[in-house]
């Protein structure tokens, strides 16, 4: 228990990671508001980033640029972030994407709710 | 919109936000930030100057048809730049293989096709945000 | 010069329709000009796909193996046509192609306003690139940011008619399919921590060696990555944005969601399970079970929700989560003939579902009617567009000498090879039961009284789409010939790792 307790100190970033990631697939899965599921969207994919950036960090290591006079220094691993800055341009463009898409439900049904948008579906559909 | 001091700062600020984000481009390859971050802030200064003047005089500052050649051809300029590899009989994106001259490291014109590549980005980036701005502020046809 | 195309000729596959897609919004006025752009595009698709296929057989399976920007395997990005990449690249030309040619004059019906038909194929070329890179990449940080690049074009491909469903339909779609990127990318995430490498070999080897330490995380790596890919291929319990998101998109739209995009997914889960875990991992962890199971399940309940539709787009969309099931068992067999079986389905399926959606969009787009009991008559008014549908509903529900027959034949000797009589009794019962769900189409379109009002075929590029698709269901089902022995040889480079 002791062991595991220690492990999971020593690891907290993934643990936080882990957490952020239940919370924003609570938040998509459970509420029914178009904005509330896309906030919870963006929030699980910060969670996964958190844990890739995680995996590259060195503790007590430097940004990893060299000048000249650091080579000796302890470098962090710069692939985690650079792919995870790949990740956030593609989830920048989802919730751009999104919110259009949430424009576009808002001005043909009147409601950011997706339960009653579900409700009234066929009734616009029949106009 | 009637809000002078507004309008007075903004007018000082946006040049220096808008050459902000293009130092950033140029100096992608040599410090941190880059092109999508630059990218980012040209596009910003824009929208700022259209929440304040209105959408009408943003638009007449960037058309419609600016927008669209600038996105199209900002990707296209990555990809044409990757193909100067091939012509010269090395991989596609090739940089330093293809015979271009690297430049001190550190230096503003080092890394190759790098920094060419990310003034591509930048705009396209730039004109991206720009262009979502507008689809999103401007009623439906 | 053809020494540098055939160097060149993964990243030419690749990069020929991403650079026509990134022009094309320039040229929104001339809607003419971007459908004879598109259409050639995809017609030299077809020949530089060919020739790799060539290329490849002739080598015997020998990857080409692509070094982006020159930079060596662990460090750079790779690219490998080996028989697998090669197969699926051919898959997409040869459906992208007919898909295009339906479109062509036959958009502003479905999509609207001039500008619309631009960004619509925009999108269009933007996912059958995404597609190819999927075949081609050998790296799983590629696999994602190519997922995500396929998701929205989907995503853009089904929003793009101005209906309110479809703005649904597409909400539903992007939450569902991103919560599957963002599960994908933990998976990545997961086996790059454990191994430190991003290219499929280098990460498949090393994990080979220490799976041992960190079973769990290997086990966590595995769920992962069934979910994301499962969310967006529609594995059965998983396909709930389907059917909404095919049958509100326009036809060719909805033709190539089913036919290649979720195939694009199937195939990406097909690649990380045998390439990256590798089929002895993959029955330490009976995840070969899972698939069979899945399969099965999909199958079932796939054709019994098709049974249950009355519109002909949804039965159709339901009848994709069956199939999808076939080629999802086919993975989970684990040998030669079984894998074969799939790969070949996959395809088989692709141009079937294409043909049928065409069918089906034109049907609709004619009559203005969705229901299967309105259609009475179409047999006599609209003869190319039916019997299209004809020959590809027998072609799916498996008649010898129909393309859908092989693949079936190949799952059922694959299914048998593993001694279990469970997959083979499904395979057969899915049969049945898709005959059960199409043929009654087939019955009222032809054997019903026709209405008194004038119905018309669609026009001649539309013509020749479904013509050529329906030729290619019964070129693959007669004379199978190479494609079949190229679905050999990737089953056997899935397989080289045991």
């Amino acid at each position: 228990m002791r062991e595991l307790i220690d492990k999971l100190i020593v690891n907290y970033p993934y643990v936080a990671a882990l957490i952020i990631f239940v919370i924003g697939a609570m938040t998509v899965l459970t509420r029914s508001n178009v904005f509330k599921k896309l906030l919870g969207i963006n929030i699980m994919e910060s969670a996964i980033f958190i844990m890739f950036v995680a995996s590259g960090n060195i503790r007590g290591g430097s940004a990893p640029i060299l000048n000249g006079n650091n080579s000796e220094a302890l470098f962090i691993n710069p692939l985690p972030s650079a792919l995870m800055l790949t990740g956030i341009v593609v989830s920048v463009s989802v919730s751009a994407f999104a919110l259009a898409l949430i424009l576009r439900l808002y001005r043909s049904y009147g409601t950011t709710d997706l339960r009653r948008i579900a409700l009234m579906g066929n009734e616009v559909a029949d106009k | 919109m009637k809000d002078f001091i507004l309008k007075r700062i903004a007018s000082i600020v946006l040049p220096f936000i808008c050459i902000y984000g293009f130092y950033v481009i140029f100096h992608g390859h040599v410090s941190p930030g880059g092109s999508f971050a630059g990218g980012i802030i040209v596009g910003l200064s824009f929208i700022a100057f259209s929440t304040i003047y209105g959408i009408e005089k943003g638009r007449k500052k960037l058309p419609e048809k600016v927008l669209v050649y600038a996105e199209s051809y900002g990707t296209l300029w990555y990809g044409i730049l990757g193909l100067v590899g091939i012509v010269k009989g090395v991989p596609f994106l090739a940089n330093k293989l293809a015979g271009i001259d690297m430049g001190a490291p550190g230096a503003l014109n080092s890394g190759g096709l790098i920094s060419l590549i990310g003034i591509g980005v930048g705009i396209r980036v730039a004109s991206t945000m720009v262009t979502l701005f507008f689809t999103m502020m401007e009623e439906e046809k | 010069m053809r020494e540098m195309i055939t160097t060149n000729l993964p990243v030419f596959i690749i990069i020929a329709p991403l650079f026509v897609s990134f022009i094309l919004p320039t040229l929104s006025k001339r809607i003419k000009l971007v459908e004879n752009l598109v259409i050639s595009v995809e017609i030299l698709g077809i020949a530089l796909a060919v020739y790799l296929v060539s290329i490849i057989l002739a080598q015997r399976g020998m990857p080409l193996i692509y070094q982006m920007g020159g930079w060596s395997a662990p460090w750079g990005i790779e690219l490998k046509a080996g028989s697998l990449g090669a197969f699926f690249a051919l898959a997409i030309a040869i459906v992208g192609l007919p898909v295009a040619l339906f479109s062509k004059g036959n958009l502003s019906v479905e999509v609207g306003a001039e500008g619309r038909t631009a960004r619509y194929y925009t999108l269009y070329l933007l996912l059958i690139g995404a597609l190819t890179g999927m075949a081609l990449t050998n790296d799983l940080f590629n696999v994602y940011v190519l997922v995500e690049v396929a998701t929205l074009s989907c995503v853009g491909l089904v929003s793009s008619q101005k209906r309110p469903q479809a703005a649904k339909a597409a909400f539903r779609y992007l939450i569902l399919a991103t919560i599957g990127s963002a599960f994908v990318l933990g998976g990545i995430g997961f086996i790059y921590i454990i191994t430190g490498h991003l290219n499929m070999g280098f990460a498949s080897q090393k994990l080979s060696d220490i799976w041992q330490n960190n079973p769990r995380v290997v086990w966590t790596a595995f769920s992962f990555m069934l979910v994301g890919f499962g969310v967006k291929s529609a594995v059965f319990p998983l396909h709930i944005w389907l059917p909404d998101a095919h049958s509100v998109a326009p036809a060719p739209a909805s033709a190539v969601l089913s036919g290649l995009a979720v195939k694009g997914y199937l195939f990406c889960l097909l690649k990380v399970l045998y390439f990256v875990f590798g089929p002895s991992l993959m029955q330490v962890y009976s995840v070969h079970r899972i698939l069979v199971l899945a399969g099965m399940i999909a199958i079932v309940a796939g054709s019994i929700l098709a049974l249950a539709q009355s519109e002909l787009k949804r039965r159709l969309a339901f009848s994709t989560v069956a199939q999808v099931g076939y080629i999802i068992l086919g993975f989970g067999l684990v040998n030669t003939k079984g894998l074969a079986g799939s790969l070949f389905y996959l395809l088989s399926h692709a141009v079937i579902k294409s043909a049928l959606f065409l069918s089906a969009g034109a049907i609709v787009n004619v009559t203005g009617k969705k229901h299967i009991k309105d259609l009475a008559g179409i047999g006599k008014k609209m003869p190319v567009t039916m019997a299209a549908f004809t020959i590809s509903s027998l072609g799916l529900v498996g008649i010898p000498l129909l393309s859908g027959f092989i693949g079936k034949w190949n799952l059922l000797l694959g299914s048998l090879e593993t001694e279990n009589l469970l997959p083979v009794i499904v395979i057969i019962a899915g049969s049945v039961f898709c005959a059960a769900y199409l043929f009654p189409v087939i019955r009222i379109a032809y054997f019903e009284p026709a209405p008194d009002n004038d119905l018309k075929d669609p026009g001649l590029p539309q013509k020749i789409a479904l013509i050529l698709l329906s030729i290619m269901i019964i070129v693959l089902g007669t004379v199978p010939g190479s494609v079949l022995e190229l679905a050999n040889r990737a089953a056997a480079e899935l397989l080289a790792v045991l």
